[in-house]
């Protein structure tokens, strides 16, 4: 049994004995943050954020020795960033993690803009997610703030790396009043050419935006997803998930089972928004030193206290999606069943963001 | 809160609100208070204060959707565990129920059973309180049937103790416990429509409901001046120490077809006074029926009005130079005999009390007496001694560590909300033409309570001006509908309500 699925199973008893220190289901692995792309939405790091952000990446033989670390607590990896390419050995990190530490499922989450020279890194993974929220180059170009003709070219990239098979090609699309009916066209797109179709709604201050949330659009934006999900299209979210998305109910979040490591191979302990804040309840135990999964979540607590229960805050699918797939097991089983592309992208282990 | 809310949305929409705020700290009930100050162990220590520890529970959903539209949504600090303490003499229990109700496995509106997975729970129980289950059921499941707030159903004469008639002292107690959090009233003092209101906005029909988290440090810090400052930044004008005295109505002034009214405040000793073309009141209520009532262009309605009352609350702070022992819950009720109504250990909430409960090894805790009136008669160093003693009778390895206590007594300004007949209540749009009301106490079909209520009421008089003038009113966020198996039970029971009700006879 994978190292995810036993995981799964033992945080399933700890959560009936009350227990809320969670094994993780997926490590989110920012290798760099920098960005070379500016997103309006992006709360995070960005291209405007690159002098500032003040987190050197590690050398390749410290990033190699991190994930040492994570591969003893969990087989299943996300690289992110800012744009993850933009790690000069991302490739080899890559190999590595597939060759030697033998992941289960490796998960590259790019903006597409650097893969057509590292086509290579393909090889190595799982998945491969890459942000697109517009098919118009032109209202993309607005989104992203790069120089022009990006955008096309992401959707050149995204259509042949689909084409070529090997990884699976995933596009995540971030919904803002904005580009609502893009997102159509992208989720067309996508159907077109068998990409699996994920989506969050655009979050301001950790929350779903307010003009999101008052849409008409919106709501009937989400209700057809989830009808085209249940007729067989290939959305890449899971209906509990999708039905939070439309109405941002209260949820029991375990942000354990997504945890996110920062580029100098600090653990942002409990979540990145608590961690970010700067606030008592959160921070870092840097995984290098600590030398083992357990004792720098062992630190964490001591530090900053358990993990926190529902903080009914971030509705992006990072942290929700394997929250909820853990507290409803039911509901993973359903999707399983009834979802080949649930089963065979693992949507356990989905957290994007 | 409710009037910063109303300034905001209109100023987003390009008007140029004043502010007139009586106090020299805005934010209403959210602000921050003095700050206390100590030595020990060679270091001074200095805390801030406030009315008291705040929730923001997960149904403010329009609160907490303001804030993050404007950038200042803070990031929370979500509740841990709550815990119930029973005290009867020597006698004391302790159970943890903030996590058994929101995390049952039993939908709402039977979520409450999960309690009963709790041995500790068991033990705080008598063989009456077993037979009482049956009359506690009734009186939950004729709280789903009406919705007081939103169908304006006063439930005249009626108190929470009615509600609770036939159950035992134990749960009269919990329940009791539970509702004071909000309603800072005791059972005979507490208004039906009012507990109703509670119970199914706070609990009833949602597992969930009862999630809530903690602002990261005091209201004022966290809310309330970051709101200033966006209104500011819009163009919204600001003055604080300016008690407005009298409202005079738009008939009287030759300019009366422009304007609501002419406004006078004081400010420094200084009468002023300026024309509005849109009043907003956003005053408390015994504030709200005190100006109506000495303004004479409304004296005469006003006389009608039987605004909620406000209550009077004393909050009291305890320093301790260690911490208790097998902490689990971060707050509680407290029931029984105890004069402290609840607490909240700050060494585990906020910044600045973490911070002094890591460099020295102690810990602080809030309580709150919300009364009896004689309670709160009582003389500063009778309630703390009474506050000291029973903290000390929950957590006795507290006794003899006491560094430093403070007392803060609240105005009778703490909303114990009732639903009012429509003459008596005042609701957003008011009987005076461009004169608005917006606050936590006001009659308005929304089953919101508190900070979300005055969120609310504060988009609706926004909305109400905006209408007024022709521009986009700004959407409200539903509140989230009742759990499947509520909804079944709250229908049925509805239809229940519908075929005992009198002929003839349209109120309940």
């Amino acid at each position: 049994m994978s190292a995810t699925n036993t995981n799964y199973l033992t945080n399933l008893f700890r959560l009936l004995a009350g227990n809320r220190m969670l094994r993780p289901l997926v490590v989110s692995y920012c290798v760099t943050a920098s960005c070379n792309l500016n997103c309006c939405y992006c709360e995070d790091y960005g291209a405007r954020r690159n002098a500032t952000n003040g987190m050197a990446p590690l050398s390749l033989a410290d990033a190699k020795r991190l994930l040492g670390i994570v591969r003893k607590r969990t087989d299943s990896l996300i690289f992110t960033g800012g744009e993850p390419l933009l790690y000069p050995d991302l490739e080899a990190l890559v190999a590595f993690a597939r060759r030697d530490l033998r992941f289960n499922s490796l998960t590259l989450l790019s903006n597409g803009t650097l893969l057509p020279e590292h086509m290579d890194v393909l090889r190595h993974l799982h998945r491969l997610v890459i942000s697109l929220d517009a098919v118009d180059p032109q209202v993309w170009d607005q989104t992203i703030r790069g120089a022009p003709g990006t955008a096309q070219a992401i959707i050149n990239t995204i259509a042949s790396t689909a084409r070529q098979g090997g990884a699976r090609v995933i596009v995540h699309c971030v919904l803002m009043p904005e580009t609502l009916v893009q997102a159509q066209a992208v989720l067309a797109f996508c159907i077109a050419h068998g990409i699996l179709f994920s989506c969050s709604p655009q979050s301001v201050n950790n929350w779903p935006r307010y003009e999101l949330l008052v849409s008409a659009e919106y709501h009937a934006f989400i209700a057809r997803l989830i009808a085209l999900k249940q007729s067989g299209a290939p959305i890449f979210g899971s209906l509990p998930y999708l039905r939070l998305m439309m109405d941002s109910q209260p949820y029991p979040c375990y942000p354990l089972l997504a945890p996110r490591v920062l580029p100098d191979g600090g653990l942002a302990y409990p979540c990145r928004p608590i961690e970010r804040s700067g606030n008592a309840h959160g921070g870092q135990a840097n995984l290098l030193d600590a030398g083992d999964w357990q004792e720098a979540v062992r630190r964490s607590v001591e530090l900053y206290g358990s993990p926190p229960l529902t903080c009914g805050s971030c509705y992006q699918q990072c942290y929700v999606e394997p929250s909820l797939m853990q507290a409803r097991p039911l509901g993973l089983l359903r999707e399983i069943i009834a979802f080949p592309s649930s089963r065979h992208a693992g949507i356990v282990t989905y957290a994007p963001g | 809160m409710a009037g910063l809310t109303a300034a905001l949305h209109l100023a987003e929409r390009s008007l140029r609100p004043l502010v007139l705020e009586a106090d020299e700290r805005l934010g209403g009930r959210l602000k921050g208070g003095p700050p206390v100050e100590f030595e020990h162990a060679g270091q001074t220590w200095r805390f801030g204060t406030e009315h008291g520890v705040h929730g923001i529970w997960s149904p403010y959903r329009n609160l907490q959707a303001m804030l993050a539209r404007h950038h200042i949504r803070p990031v929370l600090v979500p509740a841990q565990e709550e815990e119930w303490v029973l005290g009867l003499g020597r006698w004391v229990r302790r159970a943890q129920m903030g996590s058994a109700i929101r995390d049952s496995w039993v939908p709402a509106p039977f979520h409450y059973l999960g309690l009963f997975a709790r041995p500790r729970f068991w033990a705080m129980l008598t063989l009456p309180d077993i037979f009482a289950m049956f009359p506690l059921l009734a009186g939950l499941l004729a709280a789903l049937s009406i919705d007081p707030l939103v169908e304006e159903q006063p439930l005249t004469g009626m108190t929470m103790a009615d509600f609770n008639r036939g159950w035992s002292p134990t749960l009269v107690d919990f329940f009791t416990g539970l509702t004071r959090n909000a309603l800072s009233a005791h059972p005979q003092a507490t208004p039906a429509s009012g507990y109703v209101a509670f119970l199914r906005f706070y609990t009833l029909l949602r597992r969930d409901a009862w999630a809530f988290s903690y602002l990261p440090t005091n209201g004022g810090t966290a809310i309330v001046e970051p709101m200033v400052d966006a209104l500011r930044a819009l163009g919204g004008e600001v003055v604080t120490g300016a008690r407005v005295t009298q409202l005079t109505l738009a008939k009287a002034l030759p300019s009366f077809e422009r304007v609501a009214g002419r406004v006078t405040w004081h400010q420094n000793g200084e009468p002023r006074s300026a024309e509005a073309a849109h009043v907003i009141l956003a005053t408390d209520a015994p504030a709200t029926e005190a100006l109506l009532r000495t303004s004479p262009d409304t004296v005469e309605q006003a006389a009608k009005l039987r605004l909620p009352g406000g209550r009077a609350t004393a909050i009291v702070r305890l320093w301790f130079d260690q911490a208790p022992t097998g902490l689990h819950a971060e707050a509680g009720i407290f029931t029984g005999d105890f004069a402290l109504d609840n607490f909240f250990w700050l060494h585990r909430i906020y910044d600045e009390y973490i911070r002094w409960g890591r460099a020295t090894g102690g810990s602080a805790i809030e309580a709150h007496i919300y009364g009896p009136a004689e309670l709160l008669a009582e003389p500063d160093a009778m309630l703390l001694a009474r506050a000291i003693t029973d903290v000390g009778r929950a957590w006795t390895e507290l006794k003899g560590h006491l560094i430093h206590s403070s007392l803060t007594r609240n105005e009778a300004t703490h909303t114990l909300l009732h639903v009012g007949l429509p003459e008596e209540h005042l609701a957003v749009t008011t009987p005076w033409p461009r004169l608005h009301c917006c606050g936590d106490w006001v009659r308005d079909r929304n089953p919101a309570m508190f900070l979300e209520r005055a969120c609310v009421t504060g988009i609706k008089a926004a909305n109400a001006v905006l209408g007024e003038l022709e521009l986009e009113p700004w959407p409200l966020l539903p509140h989230l509908p009742p759990e499947a198996l509520a909804r079944r039970v709250e229908a049925a029971m509805r239809g229940v309500r519908r075929a005992m009700r009198p002929r003839g006879k349209t109120n309940s």
